[in-house]
This record gives structure tokens, C-alpha cells and sequence, in this order.
């Protein structure tokens, strides 16, 4: 899987939104406070990144790098993704 | 696979390896969960605990190493995801480490399928000034998930040398030893903003890392994607309790108590102790000090070997079992909307399941939690409800054979209890929750070597600490009994024991003694029971208020160490009436209802 064949579409979503399969481009993450996208960033969640949506309930848990991560709902919200085009 | 250690780099610069007054110190960095420890065994010889899930090393542990004809001292560190900015209480002992100049040279370990996480520590870790070296572990499972890396593109790219390593076989560990020799501070863009530093880790991988299609079909990865589901996460829980209830509780408690009480003690040691004391000592009082009612041999030992050690050493093989397949942070999923309400999330099921294994050792596990008051509430929990090994080994031995009813009466008493006193804390106490942020391990077969010597050094450290103080219980008790204040202690206590509580009043001193350790107490009831002196009952509400009631002497102590001693008193404050009102009321409700077990 080479990264120059995926195309992102260009208007962005929660990655809380995406459907489990779904791949999407990591656009920005949106915090009130700092901490929250410390702690993302230091996971490899900062935009660039390239995530796969894995499961929506009841946690929120994604691919990301060979690494699964769980999150709770309101940290799904503030990860703003752009997904992956269907080509098809 | 071939490692590349970069020579010309050693031979541009003066080499690190020179005559010292003292060992040169070595500190193993990396992210949690990468094999720090295992890396740490392999230089060393000494083991420490290696398991699946991050958080599993939350203090320092050293050791000497010989390379080359050098000797070193190797740091083994908490698993740390960021070096800068908020971090959390086992990070900051390792961002010690880099500071307080306790390391000469810093061995990068990273997990080699996560290159850009890595890299971005790289250059966190850069900022200190100290050499290092990278050591891409794991490359095995990389290369298993068509992931190769160009280490001697990488390696003269960051002018540090790059080793390919896979730990737990040793492999890659001569040229790492060798590397050792050629530390050099990265060329990274330490000083830079942490979003450009994440830039160029992103480039760095595109250019020295190749994917090829990967296959996900394998059975780790059908098992990791159906421990998380709900449909199927849940029954096979379900089923994970119910193996370890039949293994630890069945087989443990009672088929081997059996054969080593009834066996070994009740017809082997004990009548042979009885008979050489008869035989060769003359004073009644040492021989009553050995072998009588509360003597060394005859109650010590026996409980701490016959009731207690099989269970331990059961609950520990399957425990390691579930640490090393990784399974054990998935149930966070599962507990996240749980803890909230009780001011927690889901990442706070890694101590509280590690305090089935023993609650001392799970108390500094709660400092991969992210907030003070997490942290709190996570130790107030553990103290209160959640039975250590040897406590559980009772409970199985006792309700085990009551009936499954009773047994699940304690544990949703004692569930509900803690949801109870986990509410109100979230309500009382100042502070905030973290947002629940997780990595989840790999499931992965647990390697049956690791498993034995994991299980083997923790049935050592039980002997090593409950038989000592099994047998300086029974020199208290033996004294006590001796001054008559066994008597006025269950006169004192028969308010409360026999009347709030509807028990036996010999109950209170076990409930005295269970202060020194849970699971003495937990063992005295254990002989109550099989001599019949307790009914159902009887033995739900004692081993209710057990459970709940003041943690053991080291617990509290651990405790005092982590939160001081007021919030010590505070904690023991708190869970004692908790335990108190807990058990009368069950006595009361099942009376009420005239349950039976």
C-alpha cells in the first residue's frame, strides 16, 4: 500500500463519523485544552497520519501505524480527518 | 535481515568508550510496550517482569552488563510516549533519568513496525545531548507485517547507529553491544515545534520504510478483533472468567489444597511435628508454640503452604497468561463508560485487574494514570475491594464450596460497594478525569518460557514475604492467646462480630490478623469453614467484610509511600465503616430474605 495512489477527499470530519473500514487522512485536532492534543501527538495522531476505523462501539477504536488505539467518544469528535475517496 | 551498525560515524568522531572511574550508565528509552525489559534481560542476565501491556515497568530497575571489556550499568525505564510537556508520574521518573545526568548513553528502543511514533521520540530524546543508539525491535513482526526498514539509510540519516534486534530470541544483540561503541547525539530536529518535528518524522519513514500489502487474516488478528466486539468481546470474557473460576478455583482451591492439606500437612507434617515434639521436648509451652493450636508448623506453615501457596502459584500461570497474550487492556474497552462514573477511564482496569495479582503491586501501577485524582481513586478502589491472589485463593477455596450463588453474591456486593464508594470519591475529591486515550497491544501466544520464570519468581516473592509474616502472625497470636487478650478481643469485637455481623465470635481475631495480611485472615476463615463452624451465610458476610476491610500491612505502607501517610489514614478511614456497614447490612438483607447458600 503505497501512499501517493489514496486520494483524500478535501472537506474534513470527525473521525467519530467515519464507518468502520474506512480509511481517512488525520487533517487537525481540535482541543480546548492543550493536554488532549499532547497526548495524541504523542501516539502519531497529528495530521499526516493515516487512520483506519475499526470499531465504534462501545469505545471508539482505530488503526493507526500497526497500532490499535482506543479513545472514548469525545476525543473521536475532535480528531478531524479527511477520508479516504471512493475510487470505486 | 541484516543489521547495519554505521563505522564510518565512529570513526569521524572520538569514540565514547574510554577508561572511566565508573561504570558507564546506559538508560533503555522507548515507548511502552516495545520490549525495554526484555532488552534489559538480554544485556544484563537479570530478569524483570516482561509482559504485554504497557505500564508493566513503573520504577528503575538496574543492572550490570560486560561489553566488550567494558563494564556498564544498564537502566531499565518506564515506558515513556512523550519526554516534554504534561506527562504523566512513571514518564517524569524516566525524563529523570535523561536529566539528572543518571545516563551516559541512551539506547533507543523502538518498536520497529511504529517507525514515525519512534522517530519522534528520537527527537525528543535528542534534546538531552546524550548519545544514542537505536534499536529496532520486533523487527520480526515488522518483516511478519511486510514492513522492511532501510536501517543504513536511516541510520546515516540520523548519524546514530541503527540495530535490528528481536529481544526475546537475542537476535542482533552482538552488533547492539557493539553499537554501543558508536552512540552519537541524533541529527534531529530537537529544538523545533513538536508539529514539525512530527513532519519530519513523517518524511524520515516514507524515505527508510517499505509497506508492502499486508495480510490481516491471521489468528492474533481475528482473536484481537473479537475480544474488542461486544457480541463477542463479552462472551469470551465470560468464558475467560469462568477458566480461570475452573483452573484457580477448582483445581487450585480445592483438589490440590486438598491433596497438600489433608495430604501432606494433615497426614504427613503435622502428625510427624506432633510426634518429634512429644517425643523431644519436655516444656508444653515450646511445644505448644510449635504445634499447637497456634503453632509455627501446625498453623503458620500450614496455612501458608497447604490453603494458600497452590492457589497462588495456579492464579499466577493463568494471570501471566492473560498479562503476556495481551488480552487484558482490551477489557478497558469494555470498562471505560463503567469507570467514568466513577471519575476513572478505561485505562484504570490495568491496576485494578494487576490487584487480583496482589494489590502493593498494583497501587504503583496506578501511576500510568493520568490525573493526581485518578490516581486516588484508582489506589482507594484497590484497598477497598479488589481481593490479591492469595485473598481470592480463599474466597474460591470457601464459597467454592458453598455454592456458585454465594460466590456471586460477594462479588456483586463487593462490585457494587466499590461503584458506590467510586461515585461519591469522583463527587468529593477536587481534580479531573483524562480523557481515555489507549494503545492496545498485539495479541500475541504467550511464550511459554517467559511464563514459567514469571510464575516461578512471583511464587518466590510470595514465599519470600507472606511465610514470614504467615509465621510472625502466628507468634502474635500465639501470644495474644497466651495473655488472654484473644478473649478480650473477641469480647470486645462481639458487638460487631456477633452481633452486626451474625458471626462466630472467634471470627474477630481473624479479622484482626487479617490486617497483617488479607490473606492470613482470609486463611483462618478458610479452617472455620472446613471445620463446619460457619453456614453460608456466615461465610458471604465474613469474606465480605474481608474483602472490603483495611488492606494488609504492605498495602498500607505502599500506600503511605505513594500519597503520604494522611491520605493513608484517610483511605484505611474510610474503607473500615464502609467494610463494617457493608457486611451488617448483607447479614441483615439476607436474614430478611432468608437466603440460604
Amino acid at each position: 500500500m503505497s501512499c501517493t495512489l489514496l486520494t483524500f477527499t478535501s472537506k474534513t470530519v470527525p473521525l467519530s463519523s467515519m464507518a468502520v473500514g474506512e480509511h481517512g487522512l488525520v487533517d487537525s485536532v481540535s482541543a480546548p485544552e492543550h493536554a488532549r492534543v499532547e497526548r495524541l501527538l504523542a501516539l502519531g495522531i497529528t495530521a499526516g497520519a493515516i487512520v483506519t476505523m475499526l470499531q465504534t462501539f462501545p469505545g471508539v477504536v482505530f488503526f493507526c501505524d500497526q497500532t490499535e488505539l482506543a479513545v472514548e467518544r469525545a476525543v473521536a469528535d475532535a480528531i478531524l480527518v479527511r477520508p479516504m475517496e471512493d475510487l470505486r | 535481515m541484516s543489521c547495519h551498525v554505521v563505522r564510518e560515524h565512529a570513526a569521524a568522531g572520538p569514540s565514547v568508550l574510554t577508561l572511566r572511574a565508573r561504570p558507564l550508565r546506559v538508560a533503555l528509552v522507548g515507548q511502552p510496550n516495545v520490549g525495554k525489559s526484555v532488552v534489559f534481560g538480554r544485556l544484563t542476565g537479570r530478569y524483570v517482569t516482561v509482559s504485554n501491556y504497557p505500564g508493566t515497568t513503573v520504577a528503575i530497575t538496574k543492572g550490570r552488563a560486560l561489553v566488550g571489556a567494558e563494564v556498564c550499568d544498564i537502566i531499565d525505564t518506564p515506558g515513556v510516549n512523550a519526554l516534554e510537556g504534561s506527562v504523566s508520574e512513571d514518564e517524569r521518573i524516566t525524563r529523570d533519568v535523561l536529566t539528572s545526568g543518571g545516563a551516559d548513553l541512551v539506547v533507543q528502543v523502538a518498536d520497529a513496525r511504529n517507525l514515525r511514533r519512534a522517530l519522534m521520540l528520537t527527537a525528543q530524546i535528542a534534546a538531552f545531548g546524550k548519545p544514542v543508539v537505536l534499536a529496532l525491535n520486533m523487527i520480526d513482526e515488522a518483516f511478519a507485517r511486510g514492513i522492511s526498514i532501510d536501517s543504513r539509510v536511516l541510520s546515516s540519516a540520523l548519524g546514530i547507529p541503527v540495530v535490528e534486534t528481536v529481544a526475546v530470541d537475542g537476535q542482533g544483540f552482538a552488533e547492539l553491544r557493539e553499537a554501543l561503541a558508536h552512540g552519537a547525539v541524533p541529527d534531529a530536529p530537537a529544538e523545533r515545534s513538536p508539529l514539525e518535528r512530527a513532519a519530519w518524522a513523517n518524511d524520515l519513514t516514507q524515505r527508510v520504510r517499505r509497506t508492502s500489502t499486508l495480510s490481516l487474516s491471521r489468528i492474533p488478528e481475528m482473536l484481537a478483533r473479537a475480544t474488542r466486539r461486544p457480541l463477542t468481546g463479552l462472551p469470551i470474557l465470560a468464558v475467560v472468567l469462568y477458566a480461570l473460576y475452573l483452573f484457580v478455583g477448582v483445581f487450585g482451591a480445592q483438589t490440590l489444597v486438598k491433596l497438600f492439606e489433608d495430604g501432606l500437612f494433615g497426614k504427613g507434617i503435622n502428625p510427624a511435628a506432633i510426634w518429634l515434639a512429644d517425643r523431644f521436648i519436655p516444656v508444653a509451652f515450646v511445644r505448644d508454640f510449635l504445634v499447637g493450636e497456634y503453632g509455627l508448623i501446625t498453623m503458620g506453615l500450614t496455612y501458608a503452604i497447604a490453603i494458600v501457596l497452590p492457589v497462588v502459584a495456579t492464579f499466577f500461570l493463568m494471570f501471566g497468561f492473560l498479562e503476556d497474550s495481551g488480552y487484558i487492556p482490551r477489557l478497558a474497552i469494555f470498562c471505560d463508560r463503567i469507570f467514568r462514573v466513577m471519575g476513572l477511564n478505561g485505562k484504570a482496569v490495568l491496576p485494578m485487574v494487576l490487584g487480583l495479582g496482589c494489590d502493593t503491586m498494583a497501587t504503583m501501577t496506578t501511576r500510568i494514570l493520568g490525573t493526581p485524582k485518578e490516581r486516588l481513586i484508582a489506589i482507594l478502589l484497590l484497598a477497598l475491594g479488589i481481593p490479591c491472589s492469595a485473598q481470592l485463593a480463599t474466597i474460591l477455596g470457601i464459597l467454592g464450596g458453598v455454592s456458585l450463588a454465594a460466590l456471586l453474591t460477594l462479588f456483586a456486593v463487593v462490585l457494587g460497594q466499590m461503584f458506590v464508594v467510586g461515585w461519591l470519591a469522583a463527587r468529593v475529591l477536587k481534580g479531573e478525569r483524562s480523557e481515555f486515550i489507549m494503545e492496545l497491544p498485539p495479541i500475541r501466544w504467550p511464550r511459554f518460557g517467559n511464563l514459567l520464570t514469571k510464575t516461578r519468581l512471583r511464587v518466590w516473592w510470595y514465599l519470600g514475604e507472606a511465610v514470614p509474616l504467615f509465621l510472625a502472625g502466628t507468634v502474635l497470636l500465639f501470644v495474644l492467646d497466651r495473655v488472654g487478650a484473644l478473649v478480650w478481643i473477641s469480647r470486645a469485637g462481639q458487638p460487631i462480630v456477633t452481633g452486626l455481623l451474625g458471626l462466630p465470635a472467634a471470627t474477630a481475631q481473624i479479622l484482626v490478623m487479617g490486617f497483617l495480611r488479607r490473606d492470613y485472615g482470609a486463611a483462618g476463615l478458610f479452617q472455620l469453614a472446613h471445620n463446619g463452624q460457619l453456614t453460608g451465610v456466615q461465610a458471604v458476610v465474613a469474606l465480605t467484610v474481608m474483602t472490603l476491610f483495611v488492606p494488609c500491612v504492605a498495602n498500607f505502607l505502599i500506600m503511605v509511600r505513594e500519597r503520604g501517610l494522611r491520605v493513608g489514614l484517610a483511605i484505611v478511614g474510610v474503607i473500615t465503616p464502609v467494610a463494617i456497614f457493608t457486611g451488617a447490612s448483607l447479614n441483615y438483607v439476607l436474614h430478611a430474605l432468608d437466603v440460604h447458600f
